[in-house]
């Protein structure tokens, strides 16, 4: 809100960043001091969802569209019961919103969930910033106005990749949400049974359990650090990784249950998910300099070359060349890597690698702006993975399809039994057909 | 899919003349699509009959058909140049429905050519009613629910049917007369039997009312692999019942969650799926209901449009750019986004600011017209500004418009009407948004102007922070504000003559104190991505950030600052933006880097491709000198975008600035009227007696002396506004009451009028030294009539050789006299032989474009070179004097349809919205030619209406007698049809409609006349000549006003006569006209 139009002053606040930039606002949210490593989303909208998200644990959000809380604050939009971030940086902060679906101002919701912000800052610099340095460790503070002083204690504060944000964020308790009845009855009439998804709720946003629910599945959320064979005892039809935020490094316990489950029973994976899976083949993991935070990511899905523009959330990203070499006879011939995958793109080829411990894996989505990896499938055993967000909440539905393909592999393999009679087309399904567009939608 | 190899020749249909809502957008769209295609290795053929585009210069083609876009003549195209595809969706609905004909026609069939881009059945499918329909609720789609209805009886079922309120609108009524809302039945029988009555065809669509929804745009692509993106949403200010093109809109839209737009981008793209789009941008228009969410889909275009021109600028992303890529068999994800250079265009663009478009009006044009948008367009042009915050947009495009406005309000500008203020704060008109703000300051509610208006109450309450930090600046006063208080106004958007005029001072001292407390703009850059990726662009615009970042880099090459045109309006439109795009090409080949100044959404000058720098912003003072001092140019250029960068040419130079090409003194000179006659007297120079006046008093004095009929005109105008004829004393005494409010500052010229004189345009080069003329142009309507209004004919066709040589000199001598360097443009009288200035323009003018490509002379670019220090005597000219082999008009289009109520007549107030220009052998061929272009009615056959002034009665019998022998039937009033039997030509004769029935005009409802010669005399506007011309307008059938324009319209009705006329392409006629010497 503008400093003419205000009637009552607002408290001062401070950004500071690792490297020494500065930048002097006002405060729009809780008050108090939060550290955290700063990023930057590009998304439009989307404001509380991205507040809500479990993956932002740990981080100080810049929201690239200067105008914040327009549309106040809905219960629909949630993606979890509070917020996980640290803070939030935004340029204009709205204290009179206008939608149907607002039962209050975004403001306010920060203030009550405890979460500082500051607005007036000159976002677009701070994103150009964190483009040429990376993200980087940052604070937002009420209290200590003093530049020296906060970025002194900035550069004193803990980098994200030591601490588990997942034991902080993944509930303590399994708990069950059920799949819509409309999807149950549409699955009945087809002669299909119910199916039971075991999720490992790493800070699986709403949106995926929503986007679950509504191809049929009973869900089960059970925490980060569930053995293995417990999920075998819920006999599940098949079973997922969610999203979740920090260093998937810190999450082995989860791999560990991956690697064990990998093969046994059709797996689905999404972000952090994806990461775990990756991890349980023995490949490496990096950081990106600055990570994937948005809603306008183009994808190739290889084995359908279409485009999926993609909702997206993550600093951490597998190696695909580390998975393993290449299978020439499946990879066009190809047997040495390539570290920028549009090559497969140009190619029209997707190529296959043979890891140490899991078989062969295809790789399936690649990253059209920069050419990371961004899907995998599993050639020997029933699974696959994302690097991106098919459940959306903020951004584009064009990979609500994934949902289906699970729901594809999973009857495939009930019906087949075991893993040589899976196919593999499971995965190869238009864009267009997974988009809803009824107006019921 | 890769480039498609099997085609080698595209053919190109632009858009025509420029009318109220096809404008310039087209040109940009058409201009970047023969570009692409040429650089993709494709050989490019363009028909477009408008001169005054880009894409119709020699260069952007491979061949240019300067050609009426009709079936005809594109079929005669076709025939010579044997294209392998046909590209429609380019240029707009007129291309389309070209297209279309010549699909149904077979001739596509017949020369193997295949339309790429769209699919003919996808349009049809788009543009019908019910086929529409069908295929949305196919998808689950919403539409608005509708019936049509004969009698009262079954307009009374369908509104039962779809629940109150309804919306009634009477099939094919003048300006969707007797329509309106009904919330009740006892409304419905009320309007729908009205409605029901005015209706030719005794039908009324009764429609389920959806006023008051939100109104969204979505600007979508598809390629052919079914990859589709959505490029900028869009959301119009203005809710439901107002035409998106005179909306205020925004982009990104403002007020909707994510799930709605998610939802809304699910439904264009299935629209488009449906629809059956192959490639290319489409616009999806949807309403949604703000108390509940649901959607209901308007209309979709199968093309790129106005919308999407806008989305373009709004985004950075060239969506007709890569629509043409598309359409020749490229996939998105082929395509690179042209301003990050890694990314591909196969994504969505994020924006990091907001962007307001205001759409400007000439109401001011066309009294007598009810100023009440409705769901028909009548904008002429629009601005679009751009701001970190919708606030800030707002009012950069309030001040951007440059109709006296410097924001939104708080600059002593505002009027109200105060016994109708209520009404006006409720009414969709071009001044509702600053009653809007003005009840908000009168401490309305944000929720009763909302209830009053249907506005969104985010964007009331922005302008409720507007109005509030207005009060806290004028309580701070400039001395109480600090510097995060004037960054705070300054992020508000306020200029400084706000600040100024708010804080009692004047705006350079608010200037002055804002730098010394370091408030001053950032340079912010349109990248598409938010910041994500570096942009390779410098596309940007200004605003206010604490902490100095600046996006600014310091440029290698010295900078032209080109100052453009603004919005188009009546007077001043594409025309001025077409030079200041040559010189930018002019000036970048000459090693400068070019800086373009604009904030006209529509045009090619603000494509990031067209200079080296583009800063969309407003050309005030202010805004301009932003830009000066951070870009430190070598010179500015104010001569080329019209009035609007001449306005500001002394205050630059008072501010040191220096300019390039004509200084203000000699722009003094020309403009000031005694400096100008002295200047006259002095070179001997005949002009016709003239004399200035402030007060009636003085104008009834002078009036006396100089003796009537008078012209009368306020000063420093353009496009001949509040310029009027007037007859005796007491229409100049109703004059001076009304010009005392067009500009009080400048008093008013009277000159005497030169009946029946020729009138000449002439566009000339001076390099200080010497002089080069461009062209020679005569029109064909006398003089009188606004140039602009006029049709002109290079070269000219009743003037000796020696009569134009002296024009020449004359030229030569004023220009060196004046000091001019660049273009200048001086408009002559001829009567008698003698030969009389009318006026001196010392800037490039409105027939720049068609001089240029019809001598074949690029006057705009050498005049670039000449400012930049080029001497004439380097630059490549043919002689001044050479025969041409063929003739160019060119002929003004005009709205008339759109202003019901206003006067449908010829003046000195240039009315037209638009061009075209038609070339043939001979004279007549050519002005035949621009009728086809225009899409007039030419019956062959059929009853001719004359009813001249007395002046004009000798001279209408040879033309009577011609039509005659054509074999036209005469009908004529008792005056004319007597002068007409004198001279022994056949005629019936009709009533005036004041003489009882049947009369002339009850002839005219019924069909019964063809088309119509009506020459007025100077103050008849209100009588039957008025109600016939309106009528005609509205039937959309021929009416010439002017004797000499029924000389012309005769010749050419012969030409047409002997068949389909041959086609000639731009880059053929070069090797027609040759040195005489």
């Amino acid at each position: 809100m503008n400093l003419l139009a205000s009637e009552g002053s607002q408290p001062q606040a401070l950004l500071a960043l690792e490297d020494g930039t500065c930048f002097y606002g006002r405060a729009c949210g809780a008050m108090g001091e939060a550290f955290g490593e700063v990023v930057f989303n590009t998304s439009m909208v989307g404001y509380q969802e991205i507040v809500t998200d479990p993956s932002y644990a740990g981080q100080i959000v810049t929201l690239t569209y200067p105008q914040v809380g327009n549309y106040g604050v809905s219960q629909e939009a949630l993606q979890s019961d509070g917020t996980a971030l640290r803070g939030l940086v935004v340029r204009d902060m709205c204290r009179t919103p206008s939608n149907w679906q607002s039962v209050g101002s975004f403001p306010a919701f920060l203030r009550d969930h405890g979460v500082v912000a500051i607005e007036g800052v000159d976002t677009r610099a701070l994103t150009l910033r964190i483009r040429s340095a990376g993200a980087m460790r940052a604070a937002i503070s009420t209290v200590d106005l003093s530049p020296e002083s906060l970025v002194a204690r900035v550069a004193a504060s803990p980098v994200i990749s030591a601490h588990n944000f997942v034991a902080d964020v993944s509930p303590r308790e399994e708990r069950v949400i059920p799949a819509l009845s409309d999807a149950l009855r549409a699955r009945k009439e087809a002669g299909r049974p119910a199916l039971r998804v075991v999720a490992y709720d790493c800070g699986e946003k709403r949106g995926i359990e929503e986007g679950l629910a509504a191809v049929g599945c009973e869900v089960v959320a059970v925490p980060f650090d569930t053995p293995a064979a417990r999920v075998r005892s819920l006999e599940p039809d098949g079973v997922f990784f969610s999203n979740g935020p920090g260093d998937p490094r810190q999450v082995t316990q989860t791999a560990r249950a991956a690697l064990d489950l990998l093969g046994t029973v059709p797996v689905f994976g999404i972000c952090l998910g994806n990461q775990i899976m990756a991890m349980a083949t023995g490949a490496d993991i990096e950081k990106l300099p600055f990570g994937h935070h948005g809603g306008n990511e183009p994808v190739m899905n290889l084995l359908t070359r279409k485009v999926e523009i993609t909702a997206q959330n993550h600093n951490y990203g597998l190696v695909f060349d580390s998975m393993g070499p290449l299978v020439p006879e499946l990879s066009g011939g190809e047997a040495a890597h390539v570290r920028d995958l549009r090559h497969w793109v140009e190619r029209g080829i997707a190529p296959v690698v043979q890891t140490p411990r899991l078989g062969r894996v295809r790789l399936t989505h690649v990253n059209l702006n920069d050419g990371t990896p961004e899907g995998i499938q599993f050639l020997d055993l029933p699974a696959f993975s994302v690097q991106y967000h098919p459940e959306a909440c903020p951004g584009p539905h064009d990979a609500r399809y994934l949902f289906q393909a699970f729901v594809r592999l999973m009857d495939m393999w009930r019906e087949g039994g075991d893993g040589a009679s899976v196919s593999h087309d499971y995965l190869s399904i238009d864009v267009r057909e997974g988009r809803p567009h009824h107006a019921e939608a | 899919m890769p480039r498609r190899d099997d085609l080698h020749k595209i053919l190109i249909l632009g858009s025509g003349p420029i009318v109220i809502g096809q404008a310039c957008e087209f040109d940009y769209s058409g201009t970047q699509a023969c570009q692409a295609l040429r650089r993709a290795g494709y050989e490019v053929v363009l028909v477009n009959s408008n001169p005054a585009t880009i894409m119709t210069d020699p260069e952007t083609a491979d061949r240019t058909y300067v050609e009426p876009i009709t079936a005809d003549t594109v079929t005669s195209v076709i025939e010579r140049e044997r294209p392998d595809a046909l590209l429609p969706n380019m240029g707009g609905q007129t291309a389309l429905n070209c297209a279309i004909a010549l699909g149904e026609a077979g001739v596509l069939e017949r020369f193997d050519v295949e339309v790429i881009g769209c699919d003919l059945d996808s349009i049809r499918v788009g543009e019908d009613r019910e086929l529409f329909a069908a295929a949305m609720r196919d998808i689950g789609l919403e539409v608005a629910a509708s019936g049509f209805a004969h009698t009262l009886d079954e307009a009374r079922a369908i509104a039962d049917d779809l629940g109150y309120p309804v919306v009634i609108r009477p099939s094919f009524t003048l300006g969707g007369a007797g329509g309106g809302i009904a919330h009740s039945k006892r409304e419905l029988d009320q309007i729908a039997s009205q409605g029901l009555a005015l209706s030719p065809t005794t039908e009324v669509l009764v429609e389920q009312s959806i006023e008051g929804w939100k109104e969204i745009e979505m600007e979508v692509m598809r390629d052919a692999a079914g990859n589709g993106i959505v490029i900028c949403s869009i959301e119009n200010l203005d809710p439901m019942g107002v035409h998106t093109g005179d909306s205020i809109t925004v982009a990104p839209a403002q007020t909707l969650s994510d799930d709605e737009l998610q939802r809304l981008r699910n439904y264009s793209l299935a629209c488009l799926e449906r629809v059956g789009v192959a490639t290319g941008g489409s616009n999806v228009q949807f309403a949604v209901n703000p108390t509940d969410g649901r959607v209901i889909v308007i209309e979709m275009n199968p093309r790129v449009s106005r919308s999407s021109a806008l989305a373009s600028k709004a985004t950075g992303f060239p969506i007709a750019k890569a629509a043409a890529l598309l359409a020749v068999g490229y996939t998105l994800d082929e395509i690179v986004n042209d301003i990050t250079r890694v990314t591909p265009a196969c994504f969505e663009p994020s924006l990091d600011y907001c962007v307001v478009k205001v759409p400007r009006f000439t109401f001011e044009k066309f009294k007598g017209t009810s100023e009440v948008l409705t769901t028909r367009m009548k904008s002429v042009g629009e601005v679009m500004a751009i701001g970190c915050t919708f606030e800030e947009a707002l009012q950069k495009a309030l001040r951007s418009l440059e109709d006296g406005h410097t924001g939104l309000g708080a600059d002593g500008t505002a009027t109200f009407d105060e016994e109708r203020f209520d009404e006006l704060v409720a009414l969709p008109t071009p001044e509702r948004i600053f009653y809007v703000a003005e009840a908000l300051r009168r401490g309305w509610s944000v929720r009763r102007v909302a209830k009053a208006t249907g506005i969104d109450p985010w964007y009331l309450h922005r302008i409720a922070d507007i109005v509030a930090a207005e009060a806290t600046i004028h309580r701070l006063g400039l001395d109480g504000m600090d510097r995060d208080h004037l960054l705070a106004a300054k992020q508000l958007g306020f200029s400084d003559a706000q600040i100024g005029w708010l804080c009692g001072c004047k705006e350079e001292v608010v200037r002055a104190v804002r730098k010394v407390l370091g408030v001053i703009p950032q340079v912010k850059t349109i990248d598409t991505c938010a910041g994500e990726f570096a942009a390779q662009t410098n596309y940007h615009y200004l605003t206010y950030e604490d902490g100095g970042a600046t996006e600014h880099v310091e440029a290698a090459r010295p900078r032209a600052i080109i100052l453009s045109a603004g919005p188009n309006r009546i007077g001043q439109g594409i025309e001025f933006d077409y030079c200041c795009v040559h010189a930018a090409y002019a000036l970048h080949d000459k090693g400068y880097e070019t800086v373009m100044v604009n904030c006209n959404p529509e045009t090619v000058s603000t494509d990031y491709d067209t200079s080296d720098r583009l800063y969309f912003e407003p050309l005030t003072f202010e805004d301009v000198m932003n830009v000066v001092e951070i870009e430190q140019p070598e010179g500015v250029i104010v001569t080329l975008g019209g009035q609007t960068p001449i306005k500001l040419a002394r205050l630059l130079e008072e501010a040191g600035v220096p300019l390039m090409g004509t200084g203000s003194d000699a722009i003094d000179l020309a403009e000031d009227r005694d400096r100008f006659s002295a200047l006259l007297d002095h070179l001997e120079v005949a002009y016709p007696p003239s004399s200035v006046a402030a007060t009636t008093e003085e104008a009834q004095r002078v009036a006396r002396s100089v003796g009537y009929p008078l012209i009368v005109r306020p000063s420093y105008v353009l496009g001949g506004r509040g310029m009027a004829i007037v007859y005796g004393p007491d229409e100049l005494a109703s004059y001076m009451a009304e010009a005392a409010r067009v500009t009080p500052d400048h008093p008013v010229y009277l000159d005497a009028f030169l009946e029946d004189a020729i009138e000449l345009d002439v566009d000339a080069l001076c390099d200080g030294t010497s002089c080069y003329v461009g062209a020679v142009l005569e029109h064909i309507e006398e003089c009188g009539i606004h140039s602009g209004d006029s049709a002109c004919c290079y070269p000219p066709f009743s003037l000796s050789d020696t009569l134009v040589q002296n024009v020449r000199d004359i030229t030569h001598r004023l220009a060196l006299a004046c000091g001019i360097r660049g273009l200048l443009n001086v408009q002559f009288a001829v009567k008698d032989e003698q030969i009389f200035v009318i006026e001196l323009n010392p800037r490039a003018s409105r027939t720049v474009p068609f001089s240029s490509k019809a001598s074949g002379v690029p006057l705009a670019k050498l005049a670039a070179r000449v400012m930049a220090g080029e001497t004439l005597a380097s630059l490549p000219v043919p002689p001044e004097e050479r025969e041409a082999s063929y003739y160019a008009v060119k002929e003004a289009v005009m709205p008339w349809a759109r202003f019901p109520g206003s006067d449908v007549r010829l003046g000195p107030e240039m009315k037209s919205t638009g061009e075209v220009m038609g070339v043939g052998a001979s004279f007549p061929v050519a002005y035949a030619k621009t009728r086809e272009a225009i899409d007039y009615e030419m019956p062959a056959e059929g009853t001719v209406f004359i009813s001249v002034r007395d002046a004009d009665k000798r001279a209408i019998a040879p033309v009577a007698f011609s039509l005659a022998q054509m074999g036209y039937r005469i009908l004529a009033t008792r005056g004319t049809a007597k002068t007409l039997r004198a001279a022994g030509i056949a005629c019936e004769v009709t009533k005036r409609v004041g003489e009882g029935h049947p009369n002339v005009h009850d002839v005219l409802s019924a069909g019964g006349i063809s088309f119509i010669i009506n020459t007025p005399h100077g103050h008849d506007s209100h009588g039957d000549g008025a109600l016939l011309r309106s009528e005609a307008a509205s039937r959309g059938i021929t009416n010439v006003t002017t004797l000499s324009g029924a000389t012309a319209l005769l010749q050419s009705l012969a030409v047409l006569r002997g068949g389909r006329l041959s086609v000639c392409a731009l880059q053929d006629l070069a090797q027609q006209s040759s040195g005489r010497d």
